[in-house]
């Protein structure tokens, strides 16, 4: 009795914790959905209930935004920048891991160091070299220097240490050469780690703001962060606008990470069957 | 006549217009302008661009919106990259940090002095943009200080219009008491995390952050210690209702909580947004310290535009820009009416919209009146650090408001102004 009355007690104490934190992550998204549906000044005073002006502020984002050529600008970043990433990152994680050489942790260590540089320092020098390349003002600038990524690279080879080499010796035997083996036997394999970087690629990339805002410099090449951005910092943002405007940003990423939720969670396991 | 005889006449006159259309298209030029704010700079910049080009049709405008903190951004990254393709002809500067990128990039942006006529524009935007003698560019939206008050809860309290007139702070903070007990009302919205009242009431003494030669002016700056002299006053006396951030603020008087409102002229479109309180409204000049120097006008933010001395356009871009904003009063007239924009030339206020009476503010003609104040803002020396400085009174505010001696306020900000700027 004395111990079914405890078990109840930290029942209701551990999902009144849980939802409590629930709560606390997922309120800003649903303030952003109800601030759609507010007019601006119901939104400066603070209403958090649904409102009618979402027929307006919807109306109000698309006579302001060029929306299909932003979202088409950073979907052509986004996903560029995905399959170059992937595609370069994991054949460097898994020649990083099943090709011994003397000098292959020195090298490894020092593209982990890398990581340690900020953009803001990378900054300037890589706008050089853009301006240089004539590449200002173009997507393939935004792509390009996001492409050999030092944390996809690590990802991919901490993935490969659970790759069984048994896998490649056998290919090998059977006469595969090595880019079949990768195509092969490797991508199908590691598809889940795929899946996850995959999605952690993508959402870094529709979500990047800094290097797309140096090297565009046109409203035609803008990614819809940049237009947020912009609506947000008016002197007198209708925030029902910007509202929209975040929604409409947010749901690519969130088809993504639904659609692929199941290999992510594998990916981060590590799962390999 | 057969074909035969034609063909040659058509050759020459296809090769006339060829030629023809390749002059034009050599000469056509597009000017690209970097600003912020879809609805106010941009929408003003397209009304400036499409005016020009009515004289001018070889000139078109590529007018690019960023917020204005990436504006600044990409301006310092393609200024310290040296990429001058990168770089647009015309970029709007806030006035604070003008002085910051003229004297940190020396000669990437385009003397004005010798074509424009600087007499026609309020001097102290004038003087934020010179350097060495030299003007850099064009005096655009003016934040020009009124004290905009609520006539109906004035009124309760005793008080008729005329004795809103020429008010020092120290009366002022006395009406705030009276205000407070007639009506309930507190007198004034008040960001203690926002310094804008302190830079207010310092330059309406003709005082900053920095002196004419950009030195840290704070231990023994007379207007900005009567400054936060008279903030601590207000704070120290409960006539303001404190507001957490800007849109707080905002809704302390559009929701009628407040009966006077400090601020640039930019906010009235904020204060006529409110239909309801049509005519309850007027405008009088900002209070004045009781120090030398001391004035009714003051200024809260305003931008410039300024011209890129590595443009490839800088003709052009220097001849519009003169055109429109340097002699257009009727641009300055469509500007305020659609915008509620006040520019800085002083002539605009010969035009209609200038002079029109308001009957939100009880048929009052506002715009003149700011526009006399507009001429009176005593000019001060920006420098390069006021948005640090800024930083280092805001500290300092709490400080303020649990009593700490003023003179011990000066000393901590200036520690942290002259660490910061070293």
């Amino acid at each position: 009795m004395n111990n079914g009355f405890t078990r109840k007690a930290s029942a209701i104490l551990t999902y009144g914790f849980v939802g409590l934190m629930a709560f606390l992550s997922v309120f800003p998204f649903i303030w952003m959905l109800l601030g759609a549906t507010n007019s601006s000044i119901d939104i400066i005073k603070g209403k958090i209930l649904p409102g009618s002006a979402l027929a307006t502020n919807v109306s109000a984002f698309f006579t302001q935004v060029n929306a299909p050529l932003v979202f088409w600008n950073s979907a052509k970043i986004a996903i560029l920048a995905t399959v170059f990433t992937l595609a370069v990152s994991s054949l460097a994680g898994y020649g990083f891991e099943m090709f011994r050489s003397r000098h292959r942790d020195r090298i490894y260590s020092a593209l982990l160091l890398t990581m340690m540089i900020p953009f803001a320092a990378l900054m300037i020098p890589l706008f050089i070299m853009m301006g240089k390349a004539g590449l200002i003002n173009t997507h393939f600038a935004v792509v390009l220097p996001t492409i050999g990524s030092a944390f996809i690279v690590f990802y991919f080879r901490q993935c490969t240490k659970a790759f069984p080499s048994e896998l490649r010796d056998a290919a090998k035997v059977d006469g595969l050469k090595e880019w079949q083996i990768f195509l092969y036997i490797y991508v199908p394999v590691m598809r889940s780690t795929y899946a996850a970087a995959f999605i952690i690629v993508f959402m870094t990339a529709w979500n990047n703001y800094l290097w797309p805002l140096i090297v565009l410099q046109s409203n035609e090449t803008k990614t819809i962060t940049l237009v947020i951005s912009s609506l947000a910092s008016a002197y007198y943002p209708d925030y029902g606008v910007v509202m929209v405007g975040t929604i409409l940003a947010t749901l690519p990423t969130l088809a993504v990470f639904f659609f692929m939720q199941r290999q992510f969670v594998q990916g981060m396991l590590g799962s390999v069957k | 006549m057969d074909m035969r005889t034609y063909l040659p006449r058509f050759a020459a006159i296809a090769l006339a217009s060829a030629s023809f259309l390749a002059v034009t298209a050599a000469e056509a030029k597009e000017i690209t302008i970097w600003c912020w704010d879809p609805n106010f700079n941009v929408a003003i910049m397209k009304e400036a661009g499409a005016r020009y080009s009515k004289s001018h049709p070889d000139v078109t405008f590529n007018i690019v919106d960023f917020a204005k903190a990436d504006v600044e951004q990409k301006l310092q990254t393609g200024l310290s990259s040296g990429t001058a393709d990168a770089l647009p002809d015309i970029v709007l500067i806030e006035d604070y940090g003008a002085q910051k990128y003229l004297q940190s990039f020396p000669g990437a942006f385009a003397p004005l002095s010798g074509t424009v006529d600087y007499s026609g524009f309020a001097p102290y935007k004038v003087g934020l943009m010179t350097l060495d003698g030299q003007v850099y560019g064009m005096p655009f939206d003016s934040g020009v200080t009124g004290l905009y008050y609520r006539k109906d809860y004035l009124e309760q309290a005793g008080f008729k219009p005329e004795d809103m007139q020429n008010l020092t702070w120290d009366r002022f903070i006395e009406i705030g008491q009276q205000v407070e007990a007639k009506t309930g009302k507190k007198m004034m919205g008040f960001d203690p995390t926002d310094a804008g009242l302190v830079r207010i009431i310092m330059q309406s003494a003709g005082q900053w952050y920095f002196d004419k030669d950009g030195k840290a002016n704070i231990t023994g700056n007379a207007a900005l210690k009567a400054s936060l002299e008279t903030v601590g006053k207000i704070m120290s006396s409960n006539i303001y209702k404190p507001a957490a951030g800007w849109a707080d603020w905002v809704g302390t008087f559009t929701s009628g909580d407040v009966a006077t409102v400090i601020t640039g002229v930019w906010i009235t479109g904020t204060v006529k947004a409110q239909p309801d309180q049509s005519g309850k409204w007027g405008v009088a000049p900002i209070p004045a310290l009781s120090i030398d120097g001391a004035t009714h006008a003051s200024n809260l933010g305003g931008s410039s535009w300024y011209v890129l001395e590595s443009s490839a356009e800088k003709a052009e871009a220097i001849d519009f820009l003169n055109e429109i904003y340097a002699k257009d009063v009727d641009f300055y007239q469509t500007i305020l009416q659609d915008r509620g924009a006040v520019g800085s030339l002083l002539a605009a206020r010969s035009g209609a919209a200038y002079g029109a009476a308001d009957p939100f503010f009880g048929d009052e003609k506002v715009w003149q009146n700011f526009s006399d104040w507009l001429a009176k803002v005593p000019s001060v020396n920006y420098g390069v650090f006021t948005n640090e400085a800024d930083t280092a009174v805001t500290a300092q505010l709490p400080a303020l408001s649990q009593g700490m001696p003023v003179d011990d306020v000066l000393k901590a900000i200036d520690a942290e102004i002259s660490g910061q700027i070293q």
